[in-house]
């Protein structure tokens, strides 16, 4: 399925993929072609089971597809890189580890200097707003800071994709929609090699909030059955009506149950 | 056809079973106790623990000679060798049904309690379900424990204290146990290899048995399943499969998964909403049950006391610097066990843990192994090792062979609860490792083991356990080969021996005293250790609270 016309040059690529479970018969989700371009944040939505967590998981090469390739810059990807980073939705950080060596352990056998390292990760709390907290242990955070952590070690490791696994479903909706903007200028922001995003959610205000296109994916075997791209000027307000309609078209979108031909 | 070797088996299998049936009865009723009375519980869980560390190995003789006395003949004879089985198989399986009880859903607990069902109500729709997942774990553990004894349980050369209650001072009870024996002491190894054999048919049989028990009760008793539901054509349809290991990881997970609550509610995590005077009458009757406990034990102990003269203690006491250094010479043997059990758990169990077709394939070879008796077949080992080791290592060929059996009798705790650990990492930090390629050594290091830690610490905490029976018999095994070791296996400094050997020669209360002060360090153990660490792991490495969910 061709998508509409997009910006930059393709930077994650996944063409024909398709996953089964092992010692299933009938794939999980079959044919998806999805790319991002150079600064694009994607979005993937769909209902609960189309194997869109999975698909990022495929994307990462942290799990191997039945069919189809990914590419990264073009060259295919078969194993998971810190190049395509993934921001899991059960915000995940060690517990015996403080936040700086949270981030830091993205960075052990890459050879970088001590110092260097220490720098790199500071600058990376940083940039997530978490200055002066880089000594606090998980526990002694709330969730919202967990999960900065979590991007900052992301970040840290230098990707040129962040995979985000529905990553604001466990927070408060303020501290959601804080984080969401942080995210999103971290995707634009020079200070880190980021070039694209892509974000997993049911949560399709949020999804046109962040989104420049958006994968719609239904059916069983899942497939990509709509592709809709997202034009609103930023920042981007939710009682525009524009802003609705794109919800709406979304919501179309989520009830075909077929690919548009 | 000879029927003996296949009889005897059965009457092995049947003896052990029957105990544990009576050991899950038991459980219940004072998990349940252990539950409602907190005084009763400050009593039971460390008293199980100590009894748990001590081999009563050492003292069958005295409880040969209490049976015998009370009951006569052969029937004293097989209440002394049940006692000892029951000693074997209990404590675990009781730990587990009363950590089974303490992990009971708190909503499921509230909704018995708001329907004010009866105790018997309780018991039979919510805690004896509940804890069915656990005991059938557990029995695995016990079986081989039970197993690992039934060599020098079944029959037993008492020495001077009982040369005249049994036919030419050895009594024993028709079992495989005894008929192993008897053939090694005639030299008749054929009919030992023949006996291996129907061990090794016994084992695979109730391990399989045991799986599959396992599996059911989870399916049909577990809190949330990790099993996976397996899709066929036909009547078997939706049936639930897992792996026996899959049930241990539940299993600990909802342990674990209670530690974090007991912290957030230190009462057990349980609502008190029920009638006053019945909770009074709990209470009263725990607290009572926790007294009696007590006023037993140190009845024993003080008419044990009185009995030995005022003469006999002051050489016990004199003695104690040298019994303390006995004990320090075992602690040293447990230890270098504990260590190599460990260093095979974090190298080979990570393997088999991390390759999961490796894993399915080895895993039930070395719970076969596990649960195979190594006294049955280590004297085998011994004779064919025994010229060449005393030869090589003069000085310490008996300590190789200890070590050996120490090894054989406990490594598995350890290692598969390290592979338990591996197994409940949660998916998220592995694909962090993985997702960033974290090198071998600081994957290991600032992940697995740390991640492992709970785990790590119980299983070697039933290694250490473990360790003590394996020495008791390996430190003083008069007749492991007569054929060519006319002195068996002996080793003159450590406590195991001493004990061993005193009982034997009819000096119980030097033994008794031995072991008190061994009790006394095990207690101390007991907190420095198992304690302390347990208590550091659940405050900072619990992996699970990585993960927010909220």
């Amino acid at each position: 399925m061709a998508g509409p016309e997009t910006k930059g040059s393709t930077v994650l690529e996944g063409r024909d993929l398709a996953y089964s479970y092992p010692g299933a018969t009938k794939p999980v989700f079959a044919d998806i072609n999805l790319f991002t371009k150079v600064d694009e944040f994607i979005a993937v939505v769909g209902p609960t089971g189309t194997g869109k967590s999975t698909l990022l998981r495929v994307l990462a090469q942290l799990i191997p597809q039945a069919a189809g390739k990914v590419f990264l810059d073009g060259v295919e990807v078969s194993r998971p890189s810190p190049k395509i980073s993934l921001v899991h939705q059960s915000i995940a950080t060690f517990p015996w580890m403080t936040a700086l060596d949270n981030v830091r352990l993205v960075l052990a056998g890459t050879g970088m200097d001590e110092q260097e390292a220490v720098a790199h990760c500071k600058k990376m709390l940083s940039v997530v707003g978490l200055q002066g907290f880089e000594g606090y242990y998980p526990k002694e955070m709330s969730g919202g800071m967990r999960q900065r952590v979590a991007i900052a070690r992301a970040l840290a490791a230098s990707p040129e994709v962040l995979l985000l696994d529905e990553p604001f479903v466990h927070l408060d909706e303020l501290t959601a929609n804080e984080i969401r903007k942080e995210v999103y200028d971290l995707v634009f922001n020079p200070a880190t090699t980021l070039k694209s995003a892509v974000l997993v959610s049911h949560n399709l205000h949020e999804v046109v909030q962040l989104a420049d296109r958006v994968y719609i994916m239904n059916s069983t075997p899942a497939m990509i059955v709509d592709i809709v791209k997202i034009d609103l000027p930023r920042p981007r307000i939710e009682r525009d009506p524009g802003f609705l309609d794109c919800v709406d078209e979304l919501y179309k979108g989520l009830n075909l149950k077929k690919a548009k031909s | 056809m000879d029927l003996t070797i296949p009889l005897a088996t059965l009457a092995t299998v049947g003896r052990i079973f029957l105990l544990i049936a009576l050991a899950v009865f038991t459980g219940h009723l004072l998990a349940y106790a252990a539950i409602k009375s907190r005084r009763f519980e400050n009593v039971y869980v460390p008293l199980v623990n100590v009894f748990e560390s001590i081999p009563v190995i050492g003292f069958l003789p005295l409880v040969l000679v209490a049976f015998v006395l009370t009951f006569h003949g052969p029937i004293g004879v097989e209440l002394a060798v049940d006692f000892l089985v029951f000693d074997a198989v209990a404590w675990n399986v009781w730990i587990g049904i009363y950590q089974a009880f303490k992990t009971v859903p708190l909503h499921l607990v509230e909704v018995s309690d708001n329907y004010n069902l009866s105790f018997w109500k309780k018991m039979t729709t919510l805690f004896v379900p509940h804890s069915i997942p656990r005991v059938t774990s557990n029995i695995f553990s016990s079986f081989a424990d039970a197993f690992f004894y039934i060599s020098v349980s079944e029959v037993f050369t008492a020495g001077a204290a009982t040369a005249s209650l049994c036919p030419g001072g050895t009594c024993s009870t028709f079992g495989i146990g005894t008929l192993i024996t008897q053939y090694t002491i005639s030299g008749d190894y054929t009919g030992v290899y023949y006996c291996l054999i129907s061990i090794a048919v016994a084992v695979i049989v109730v391990t399989a048995a045991l799986s599959r028990l396992s599996r059911w009760a989870l399916a049909k008793f577990g809190v949330d399943t990790p099993g996976v539901i397996k899709r066929h054509a036909g009547r078997w349809r939706g049936r639930l499969v897992t792996s026996p290991w899959r049930a241990f990881r539940n299993q600990t997970n909802v342990f674990r998964g209670y530690a974090s609550r007991l912290r957030a509610n230190p009462r057990e995590g349980q609502t008190e909403v029920g009638s006053v005077w019945r909770a009074r009458i709990t209470k009263y009757a725990g607290t009572s049950i926790a007294v009696a406990v007590l006023a037993l034990v140190l009845y024993g102990s003080a008419t044990l006391a009185a009995s030995v003269s005022a003469q006999t203690w002051y050489g016990f006491f004199r003695e104690t610097p040298q019994l303390l250094e006995y004990v320090g010479a075992d602690y040293l043997r447990v230890s270098l066990i504990a260590l190599a059990s460990l260093a095979l758990a974090v190298t080979v169990g990570y393997v088999l843990a991390t390759h999961r077709r490796t894993g399915d394939a080895a895993l039930p070879v070395v719970q076969v192994l596990a649960a195979f008796p190594s006294p049955t077949y280590f004297p085998l080992i011994f004779i064919a090792t025994l010229p060449f080791l005393e030869h090589v290592l003069p000085s310490l060929y008996t300590e190789v062979y200890i070590f050996v059996l120490g090894f054989l009798s406990c490594f598995y705790y350890v290692f598969f609860d390290f592979w338990i650990g591996v197994q409940a990492i949660p998916s998220e930090f592995v694909e962090v490792t993985r997702n960033y390629r974290l090198p071998f050594l600081t994957r290991m290091r600032r992940v697995i083991l740390p991640a492992t830690l709970p785990y790590m610490i119980t299983g070697l905490s039933s290694t250490i356990n473990s360790a003590w029976a394996g020495i008791a018999i390996g430190e003083y095994w008069p007749n492991i080969a007569p054929t060519v070791a006319p002195n068996g296996l002996q080793v003159k400094f450590g406590m195991m021996y001493y004990i061993s050997s005193n009982m034997a020669n009819g000096q119980v209360a030097a033994a008794a005293y031995v072991s008190l002060l061994f009790a006394i360090v095990v207690a101390i153990y007991g907190i420095a250790f198992t304690r302390n660490l347990m208590d550091l792991a659940r405050k900072k490495y619990v992996v699970e609270e990585g993960i927010f969910a909220a």
